[in-house]
């Protein structure tokens, strides 16, 4: 069963193609059950490809590296960092802002795509839903250690203070960030658990050492796949879509409300909401095409995660792109017709002031590369995909940046106007953090189920007998028995 | 599993096995589904499917009703929002009253953020762990599990299960029911033998690990509980401790070891640049010079070429208050003395008086002279004022009774030394500053100058044009 699923021809079934009234197979290579069970449980099963230990060799110090300068940061202070005014949210806020966006991915992929019966989700929704766990870990990290003495960082939270006998401020954003962020990152990690269960189960029932089926065991809680079990767990689910999908839509509209409430030009504008949401998604997606071609090709899993489901998401990054490149515009537009001298200038000075190279290397990779998907040939080549990805993923640390950094350096006053510059500690800590991010996903694709094999086997029932069900839809137009009208398809 | 092997050994009589009901074995969800709807046709209703995925219909094919879990959430969403909206009116609202801009308390646009995620966070944890409570689970005896073919029950194969407890149940009836319904195989489910008790020594380690998770716990509760000599115990030192110094402590980066800095000579406080002016001193603090013997301050006073040693305290310009009014040596002399023990600071005090000396300034002096000085020293200047010549009527021992403005000695005094008795007071006389302004007290001086000149006069300091009006021309009375 293995030799076959992971022959692979990408050019065997063009399952791209998108044809009225046919439907194109979301996976290829005619799987059966077993083979989908195979195809998964392989990766976590087989000893892991020497890639995979040269990766998390990497990635494990890298991280390493970022807990030891964290430890630093705390014994010396933030004073490490290259913040100073009139920067003082300076990278930290950018990172955060950055991972938190790349978390949104998952949670839509999972929540809003399920709401719209995307099936094509069904593939990617495991990894995504990983990767968005491991991007608010990184992302809480940042304001965690910024709040200066990180160890009374628990201060945000209301809690009946003895040494303070004080409450936190609930119309402040900042606050309404550590509600958003919080409830996110436990959201979700319920939602990526829960939507585990069942492919634990399998992961158990796999298991040949007593050990693994004893650790796995215990992770699936005992889960059996009885049908009354599914019944109560299809209806929590479909209800943690409903409101993870709103979730979604809100954490970057309060993380937008940390800028937007303030009264800097630059970043007091109504846009910000559903600019930082399209925005969000935009990053999110690329992160997660960037995560996907390696794996998929690592860890042969093209018949399950196809050309289709790529193409789907750059197309999704094609659109959330091109929203993005609007609200650049828009900007511009609202600057030029509010006629506010300080607002024309905040945005004159992003294009051509002293950080005019950042702002054009946001517009280059944000706005100009994912242009490139309007040609077919590119949303279906992995290679140019990938590096598209990427191409976006340091366009929205850009915009982050560009944001943050030119509307604080240069506000009202002339004469606090500033120059920030990062200090080595910045970068170091920056790229430590990819080092957590992708110490975690390796580990992720070593343990646990990369792809839901449960939700892909109901895609597949669900397609195979389509005609099945529209006799029982027809039956029941008619008034007859809808069981006996399957009995007789 | 490791531990139900080590179970089975010690359990040494075995429960013996009890079959819980049939299961049977299909390829595919379709023969699955047709099997179901023939069970339930029978009339069984403690029946149950296992499958890898959710199979569209079973719930249909066995009857199986719809949960009431969104309800639940319903519920627990509605909980979110009132907690959070509570939370942040009595929070914010009555406890602790935040007052920015004048804004409103309690509940506003503001608080809907906090709330719509409490929503949310409440929900969706419901969600979960009703659904969890709702299926029973965790549970991780069951008795399917006893059967390795189940295995294939979370991967491609397709269980239908019916239960000995349903009312119809008939081990043989179900038997054949379930075998004309083409599955694969049909197998009956054996209870699981595992003890259902825990193994002692799980017990013990749990307990064991519980009784040590409770001993910090314990240790923060008996010191928030009782009293302790010992300074607080810092995991952070926050902002208690710094390296910097505090008043009274030493330091061995000074000389002296005080970390507590004397002020450089000349340092004037803000606002108090008056203290460098001669009109409100008296004297000249530029020609107050002091050097440092053996790390103790001395003030000398430099007039001219000569020094005299002035005290020895604190190096602010302050001579001391206090010196007894007798045996004060004569100032402006100071070059002579060799100042004894106790002696009068020799400051180097004006000679000229720094205002004019016309008849307004005269008649000012006069009218606070008389107001402020002529209780004691007399309206003369005789040191017979009604004060004075009371205390000496009590013949008290404690009084000291006031100079005469007319002694030789407070003849010789420059006037700066006048001036600087009434700013600071001299034995039993209290400090005038407060009550008189220094203009005021260098127009006393002046009047007091005009009363000694005035007992020492003679015809040639009368103008030549009143001498006429004198009514005793006789020039041997005048001296």
């Amino acid at each position: 069963m293995a030799s076959i699923s992971s022959s692979y021809n990408p050019r065997e079934i063009d399952n791209t193609e998108d044809m009225p009234g046919r439907r194109a197979p979301l996976i290829t290579g005619n799987q059966t059950y077993t083979s989908v069970t195979e195809m998964v449980c392989r990766v976590a099963e087989d000893p892991q490809p020497r890639l995979w230990w040269i990766l998390f060799g990497m990635a494990s110090l890298t991280a390493s590296m970022f807990l030891m300068l964290i430890g630093f940061l705390i014994y010396k202070g933030v004073g490490i960092w290259g913040n100073s005014s009139p920067v003082f949210w300076a990278w930290p806020i950018v990172n955060f802002v950055f991972w938190v966006g790349i978390g949104h991915a998952g949670t839509l992929i999972s929540a809003i795509l399920f709401l719209f019966r995307q099936n094509w989700r069904t593939s990617i929704n495991r990894a995504a839903e990983a990767m968005t766990i491991f991007a608010v870990i990184c992302a809480g990290i940042y304001p965690g250690i910024h709040v200066g003495r990180a160890w009374l960082a628990f201060w945000l939270l209301p809690y009946p203070s003895l040494n303070l006998w004080m409450w936190p401020q609930f119309r402040s954003p900042l606050l309404w960030d550590v509600f958003a962020v919080g409830t996110y990152a436990s959201t979700s990690l319920v939602f990526w658990y829960m939507g585990m269960i069942p492919d634990l189960a399998t992961y158990r029932d796999r298991s040949k050492s007593p050990f693994r089926r004893f650790i796995y065991g215990l992770l699936c809680l005992g889960w059996t796949g009885s049908s009354r079990h599914w019944l109560v767990y299809e209806k929590a689910y479909t209800l943690l879509a409903a409101l993870a999908a709103p979730l979604v839509l809100s954490v970057h509209t309060v993380v937008s409300f940390d800028f937007a409430v303030s009264q800097l030009p630059g970043w007091h504008t109504t846009i910000f909401p559903p600019y930082f949401v399209a925005g969000a998604i935009f990053s999110g997606f690329a992160m997660v095409v960037t995560l996907l071609v390696p794996m998929r090709a690592i860890y042969k899993l093209e018949n399950l995660i196809t050309l289709r489901h790529l193409d789907n998401m750059n197309k999704i990054i094609l659109a959330t792109g091109s929203l993005v490149g609007l609200a650049y515009g828009t900007e511009f537009f609202m600057a030029w017709y509010s006629q506010n001298q300080y607002e024309s200038f905040t945005f004159i000075n992003r294009a051509f002031g002293p950080y005019w190279w950042a702002y054009w290397i946001m517009v280059t990779c944000n706005v100009i590369s994912p242009q490139l998907f309007w040609f077919k040939w590119m949303r279906t080549n992995v290679v140019a995909m990938w590096i598209v990805s990427i191409f976006v993923n340091i366009g929205m640390w850009f915009e982050r940046f560009v944001i943050t950094v030119t509307s604080l350096s240069r506000d009202f006053l002339p004469s606090s106007w500033g120059y920030y510059r990062p200090t080595l500690f910045d970068g170091l800590m920056f790229f430590g953090s990819f080092g957590v991010f992708m110490t975690l996903f390796l580990l992720f694709c070593r343990y646990l189920p990369t792809i839901a094999i449960s939700e892909v086997k109901g895609v597949m029932s669900a397609s195979d007998h389509a005609g099945h069900l529209e006799a029982e839809v027809l039956a029941e137009l008619q008034g007859k028995d809808p069981k006996h009208a399957g009995h007789a398809h | 599993m490791n531990n139900n092997e080590h179970n089975v050994k010690s359990n040494k009589e075995p429960r013996p096995p009890k079959a819980c009901g049939w299961m049977a074995e299909f390829e595919n969800e379709h023969d699955l589904l047709h099997a179901a709807e023939k069970v339930r046709d029978a009339g069984y209703t403690k029946t149950d499917a296992f499958t890898p995925f959710p199979v569209h219909g079973i719930d249909h094919a066995l009857g199986i009703k719809p949960t009431i879990l969104p309800f639940i959430v319903l519920c627990a969403g509605l909980t979110g929002l009132c907690t959070a909206l509570l939370m942040q009116w009595w929070m914010n609202g009555v406890d602790y009253k935040y007052i920015i801009s004048g804004k409103p308390f309690g509940i506003t646009p503001a608080s809907i953020p906090v709330s719509f995620e409490l929503t949310i966070l409440f929900s969706a944890f419901t969600s979960v762990l009703g659904m969890l409570a709702l299926n029973g689970l965790p549970k991780f005896s069951n008795p399917v599990f006893t059967n390795a073919k189940f295995d294939r029950a979370t991967n491609d194969r397709f269980f239908l299960y019916v239960d000995a407890t349903d009312k119809y149940y008939n081990r043989e009836s179900v038997k054949e029911l379930l075998s004309s319904v083409h599955a694969n195989s049909l197998d009956e489910v054996i209870e699981d033998s595992t003890p259902s008790e825990l193994p002692r020594w799980i017990l013990l380690g749990a307990l064991l690990i519980v009784l040590a998770g409770l001993i910090p716990a314990a240790i923060v509760l008996n010191m928030r509980a009782s009293f302790s000599d010992l300074p607080r115990w810092h995991v952070f030192f926050d902002m208690d401790f710094q390296p910097k110094k505090k008043p009274q402590q030493t330091t061995t980066i000074f000389k002296d070891g005080r970390t507590m800095r004397p002020q450089v000579p000349g340092t004037i406080s803000r606002g108090q640049l008056d203290q460098q002016d001669p009109f409100y001193l008296g004297y000249d603090p530029l020609k107050v010079k002091t050097t440092s013997i053996d790390g103790e301050k001395q003030i000398y006073v430099s007039t001219g070429d000569s020094v005299a040693n002035v005290s020895a305290i604190s190096p602010a310009v302050q001579p001391p208050a206090g010196t007894p009014a007798s045996g004060t040596p004569a100032s402006g002399t100071p070059a002579s003395g060799t100042p004894a023990s106790g002696a009068t600071p020799a400051l180097p005090f004006l000679e000229k008086l720094p205002i004019e000396a016309n008849e307004e300034n005269i008649k000012l002096g006069k009218a606070k002279y008389e107001i402020y000085c002529s209780a004691c020293h007399g309206y003369s200047g005789f040191g017979d004022g009604l004060v004075s010549k009371r205390a000496a009527s009590l013949a008290q021992d404690t009084w000291t009774p006031p100079s005469s403005l007319h002694l030789d000695r407070i003849q010789k005094q420059p006037v700066g030394q006048i001036f600087h008795t009434i700013s600071k007071g001299q034995g039993k006389m209290a400090s005038y500053a407060s009550s008189i302004t220094p203009q005021e007290r260098w127009s006393i001086v002046l009047y007091v100058r005009a009363l000694q000149r005035s007992r020492n006069a003679n015809i040639e300091d009368v103008p030549v044009d009143q001498r006429g009006s004198l009514t005793a021309p006789a020039p041997s009375q005048t001296k």
